[in-house]
């Protein structure tokens, strides 16, 4: 599983990285980074959590 | 027979009933399932409700502006900054904006405002009853502006009245220019208030917020003196009033559904999630204005360009269409895109420091008084557009148990 922020979307609600912080990083405006879009086995879940509790659709999945 | 109905069939709403500001969710209701785009009773401007029509309006400020005409508005000279501006002047703005007021920065806070909460807990928790507002929702995020911007705290019931004088001018309702002659007048002292400030931290600087925009640098440019003073001016407006709606609104909501609030004493891990649920049940702020920029169609109802329109966050925030039974209170829902604090480019600059004062308090007030009711035979009273309770009177302990008996 891969995931990605889309920054140009992104507007800081910090939603991704107070849910699934192994995976969501912050940056100094709040903003969404993703140091390893490569989802460690087992956090699946924790991904998908980000994404559904984004309210500016920035964070996108690829499944596999 | 047929349910009676809260909304009329022209689809008008009256943001500034109490009675709606005191329980809006069965309105919002109605709203959504009969009408796509409602009006707002006096001013007749078209109303939005929907959550994808409302995320769309947040999104798009090239369609729906920002900049409003300030003549009318809130005793300020000029717009403030960045709330009443549009991008991209406001995007300048916003990064220099948003790294002090980070999530990471508002977490260095988390000692003091944890203080004060304390502070304002050990002052009335051997008496066993308070008003909710005066003893804790008011101060406290007062006590945190305060802090941030480097001023004595002596000057609390200063802040109070001025953010008072400007939100509920002390006139009648129907007193229009009263309420506009006060607001003008309040706002005078608030820029002068300022100009002091700005001086003395121009001569001294310190690691507070005035002395932060006064150095501050964008694209090599600093901010003139104007700028700083609308900023300072939106956030006397905009920093303390929200916080102590939703602190009131969410304690209100925990006084009356004790099963509720028990979850977050015995587990207070839980706490950070349930503020995202009652800001999104209670979304103390309702609505957000903005004007057209052109012709617009929502659903079958055409909006001129120059339309003034309102977007009820509250109504998007229990849109069924957007969450799972969106009616139920449940602290641990998967998915919670609220927009209690908008959306799109104007996201709330201040929401990380607002979660964690909302943390703090909750986590703070419910470790120290974790059973508490609503004082037999009262009623909380709400005060409309911002929902904040102005009437919550609490009761615990032994004076709880005497009450009830």
């Amino acid at each position: 599983m891969r995931v990605r922020v889309d920054a140009a979307k992104c507007e800081g609600h910090g939603r991704c990285f107070a849910l699934a912080p192994e995976i969501f990083k912050e940056d100094d405006r709040s903003h969404c980074v993703i140091p390893d879009p490569v989802v460690p086995a087992g956090l699946e879940a924790k991904a998908r959590l980000g994404r559904a509790n984004c309210p500016e659709g920035a964070i996108s999945i690829e499944e596999g | 027979m047929a349910a009676e109905h809260l909304i009329p069939a022209t689809g008008e709403l009256n943001l500034l009933d109490t009675n709606f500001a005191a329980c809006p969710q069965p309105v919002y209701a109605e709203l959504l399932e009969r009408f796509r785009v409602g009006t707002t009773a006096v001013i007749g401007a078209p109303l939005l409700s929907r959550y994808e029509d409302v995320i769309w309006a947040l999104r798009h400020p090239e369609i729906f502006s920002s900049a409003m005409e300030v003549h009318m508005a809130l005793g300020t000279e000029r717009p403030m900054i960045p709330l009443q501006v549009d991008p991209p002047a406001q995007t300048r703005y916003r990064k220099i904006l948003d790294q002090r007021f980070s999530h990471k920065r508002s977490l260095d806070l988390d000692p003091a405002v944890r203080r004060h909460a304390n502070q304002l807990i050990d002052a009335v928790i051997e008496r066993g009853e308070c008003e909710f507002g005066a003893a804790f929702a008011i101060p406290l995020p007062c006590l945190t502006f305060l802090s941030l911007m480097g001023l004595p705290h002596e000057d609390l019931e200063l802040f109070a009245e001025l953010k008072d004088g400007i939100i509920r001018p002390p006139v009648p309702a129907s007193d229009l220019v009263g309420a506009y002659e006060h607001r003008a007048r309040t706002g005078q002292r608030i820029y002068a208030y300022f100009e002091k400030v700005i001086d003395e931290r121009l001569a001294a600087p310190g690691d507070d917020i005035v002395s932060y925009l006064t150095t501050a640098v964008i694209d090599g440019d600093r901010l003139s003196r104007h700028e700083v003073l609308d900023i300072c001016y939106l956030f006397l407006l905009a920093g303390l009033d929200t916080v102590t709606a939703t602190l009131g609104c969410s304690v209100a909501y925990l006084a009356a559904n004790p099963a509720q609030r028990r979850r977050l004493v015995q587990e207070p891990a839980l706490v950070p999630q349930a503020i995202e649920e009652l800001l999104r049940w209670e979304t103390p702020v309702t609505t957000v204005t903005r004007i057209v920029k052109q012709d617009i169609t929502v659903g079958d109802v055409e909006i001129k360009a120059g339309t003034m329109v309102n977007l009820l966050l509250g109504a998007a925030d229990v849109d069924g269409g957007e969450f799972a039974d969106a009616f139920r209170v449940d602290f641990e829902r998967q998915q919670n895109r609220h927009l209690a604090f908008g959306g799109g480019p104007h996201r709330c600059l201040g929401s990380h420091l607002a979660r964690m004062e909302l943390r703090v308090a909750l986590e703070e007030w419910h470790r120290r008084i974790p059973e508490y009711a609503i004082a037999p035979g009262e009623t909380p009273r709400f005060s409309p557009s911002i929902r904040e309770v102005r009437h919550l009177p609490l009761v615990w302990g032994t004076s709880q148990a005497a009450k009830r008996a």
